[in-house]
């Protein structure tokens, strides 16, 4: 579903190297993680993925079901079926979550050649998806992320997910900040909405919501790169030993090559 | 036809000064009315720039021309029943180029003992609720455009509704500028009366049909009485060449509630100036506004909220969206009288600014003269948020949808507690037209 292969990536504005040579595969029915240390490049993966303008893509190609999508403008991708969950969920007062939900699902219709959903028929559809992340029908009601807790906007992005229903979606810290509860709502509305016609890639930095969401593959980023690919047991080794022992390897693999 | 050559130190409107007097003859009322606004014209002077309150902007595309009388052009009306408020079926006037049209005119579904009409009709009936109200409201003193009104004075609505009445269709005062080969100037004066007790919302609407140039300058007075309740929609949407100059006076009595909200979207050039002057105790009003400019349109909006008695609740949000080179100006003076105590004032002035060209200059004005007072006050200029516009496009919106969602999530809260729904909707229709238009400016740049 996706290839991402050899990507490097850097800030547009000062040219900063982010991502250094990014190789990843995700096919449809699986859920990955991205577990790395702050600044290894993991967000911004997401953002490039989701089509974010402030970055640079210099070298290396992002392939969904085979075509690239480098040239394609965000709302292009969501058409295509690619969902982004902000780690900081923006707010925009004055619009209801039903209103943007609603366009944002009819437009995706569009695209795709579905059909549309009048007022009435996407609210009895927006309900039942609400129900996914316990959340109430009040809240279809309320200014888009607009005065919510940070739990509440991180079930909010599991929601859109929900009613959007993509078909590649980048969760980009949606467990952080979460308390146990929370973190176990939001976990639940992510094994509900997975299936094995979707995937899921989990961008985290703890271990703790793969104790609820069971991972196909767990990558390591360092500095930009995917510097080691795992299972489950890969995550728990880096709770309890963190990255240090990575990145040793990493930079013991880059002193033998340079001797080469 | 009323045109001349332009005298040294004079501008054409004094020009055209002369020609009022062809007006008078038809009623004692407005004859005198006309005298005193010409011999006002002749005591003071059109704002120069040095002027205090004039210095933001530049009247010379003004001063610079010469206009016919609206009256003395020949008219073809082109059909304007799209511009009918559904909810005001039967509950609208009509002036065309600042003159009554009868034949679009209909106020059958207004109850029989609120007195509407034309002033023209009235003063010739001798109508003693005209002659108490009209030309009383409008206190501005030493103002040669308020002066310039008066002295041209010859229609507009005539509004009076009785004690205790509520009036249940919102009633739509719709303003109508034509297309015309030449500069006019056109005039109206309304006067609108809320006796105790009555309840009524009105849409002053206007609208000019092409792209041409026109001076249009109407003063609004009302007189709300003791428990009245009156909101007042005002929507500006003149041609892009026009110059619209407007005066809005309020009188609040006692227990009564003046809600104003004021949309501006077209002219080259518009002035506002609400003044609302508290008449007793406990009072409330809001005078909010918004304003969509863009290209090298210039909006600027003078307000008083003038507290003179004990007990109010004031509140005006005023919000500009700017684009292209447009030019956004406000000023909002709050003035409370000495012993005019518990007095609650909110006043704030919000811009944002989509381009780099675009201009705002924006001062409230505090003159508090009373110590048991609450006046907050404030004034930003923002922009789009990159990362908002980001967040909606990664939903499937395109860049023209993700814009006007934003700038309709801006704009909203001065226009959600406007009640008339077809007047909500016609503004979502111009976010959605100033949204294209900024789009196309960005391609063509």
């Amino acid at each position: 579903m996706l290839e991402i292969r050899d990507l490097h990536v850097c800030v547009e504005e000062d040219g900063t190297e982010i991502l250094k040579g990014v190789n990843l595969n995700v096919n449809k029915g699986e859920i990955h993680a991205i577990m790395g240390p702050n600044g290894s490049g993991k967000s911004t993966l997401s953002k490039v993925v989701a089509g974010q303008e402030a970055y640079e893509v210099t070298q290396g190609d992002i392939l969904f079901e085979g075509e690239s999508i480098l040239e394609l403008e965000p709302e292009e991708r969501a058409h295509l079926g690619i969902f982004l969950a902000f780690q900081y969920p923006v707010e925009v007062p004055g619009v209801t979550n039903k209103n943007l939900l609603r366009q944002a699902y009819n437009t995706i219709a569009r695209e795709q050649g579905r059909e549309e959903l009048d007022p009435l028929q996407f609210e009895d559809y927006a309900y039942e998806k609400l129900e996914l992340v316990d959340m109430k029908p009040e809240f279809l009601d309320r200014s888009v992320n607009a005065g919510f807790s940070g739990g509440e906007k991180k079930r909010n992005e599991i929601f859109q997910m929900a009613v959007l229903n993509p078909r590649l979606s980048f969760l980009d810290e949606t467990d952080s900040g979460l308390d146990i509860d929370a973190l176990k709502t939001v976990a639940g509305g992510i094994n509900k909405i997975s299936n094995e016609d979707n995937a899921v890639v989990l961008v985290t930095h703890y271990q703790r919501i793969l104790d609820y969401v069971q991972p196909d593959k767990v990558h390591v980023m360092i500095d930009g790169k995917i510097a080691k690919t795992g299972d489950k047991d890969l995550a728990v080794k880096l709770e309890d030993q963190g990255y240090d022992w990575v990145m040793d390897e990493v930079a013991s693999v880059s002193v033998n090559g340079e001797q080469q | 036809m009323a045109k001349v050559k332009r005298q040294k130190d004079r501008t054409f409107l004094q020009d055209l000064l002369d020609f009022q007097g062809s007006l008078n003859g038809k009623s004692e009322l407005l004859d005198e009315i006309r005298l005193k606004g010409a011999e006002g014209v002749r005591n003071t002077h059109f704002p120069r720039p040095k002027d205090e309150d004039w210095r933001f902007i530049s009247l010379r595309d003004l001063y610079s021309d010469s206009y016919v009388l609206a009256s003395d052009l020949d008219v073809e009306v082109p059909d304007i029943s799209d511009h009918y408020l559904p909810e005001s079926q039967d509950a609208r006037l009509v002036f065309i180029n600042g003159v009554f049209s009868e034949q679009h005119s209909s106020t059958d579904a207004l109850p029989d003992d609120v007195v509407i009409g034309n002033i023209a009709r009235l003063a010739a009936e001798g109508s003693e609720l005209l002659e108490k109200h009209l030309n009383q409201y409008a206190d501005f003193e030493d103002d040669a455009f308020t002066s310039f009104n008066s002295a041209f004075l010859k229609d507009g609505a005539f509004i009076y509704i009785p004690k205790e009445r509520k009036v249940e269709a919102p009633v739509h005062l719709l303003f109508v500028q034509t297309d015309a080969d030449q500069n006019y100037f056109a005039t109206s004066r309304s006067v609108i009366v809320a006796d105790e007790g009555s309840d009524i919302t009105l849409v002053e609407d206007h609208i000019g049909l092409g792209n041409n140039k026109y001076f249009n300058l109407p003063v609004v007075e009302l007189k709300l009485e003791e428990d009245a309740f009156v909101k007042h929609t005002k929507i500006q949407r003149e041609s892009r060449e026009a110059i619209h100059i407007a005066r809005t006076g309020a009188y609040v009595a006692k227990h009564s509630n003046y809600e104003s909200y004021t949309v501006t979207c077209g002219a080259k050039l518009s002035r506002n100036e609400p003044r609302i002057s508290q008449r007793d105790e406990e009072v409330e009003f809001t005078v909010d506004g918004l304003v969509l400019i863009d290209g090298n349109q210039v909006s600027d909006t003078h307000s008083v909220m003038d507290h003179r008695f004990s007990h109010a609740d004031s509140h005006q949000l005023h919000k500009c969206v700017i684009n292209g080179k447009a030019h956004s100006v406000f000023n909002g003076k709050i003035f409370v009288r000495k012993d005019a105590q518990r007095i609650d004032s909110f006043q704030e002035n919000r811009n944002l600014l989509l381009s780099r060209k675009g201009t705002v200059n924006t001062k409230p004005q505090l003159e508090i003269f009373a110590d048991d007072v609450v006046c907050t006050h404030g004034a930003t200029v923002g922009q789009l948020e990159e990362d908002e516009v980001f967040y909606l496009k990664s939903r499937g919106l395109n860049e023209q949808q993700a814009r006007e969602l934003l700038i309709y999530a801006f704009a909203l809260e001065t226009i959600e507690n406007i009640t008339v729904d077809s007047v909500q909707e016609l503004l979502v229709d111009e976010v959605h037209k100033f949204t294209e238009r900024q789009l196309d400016s960005e391609i063509a740049v």
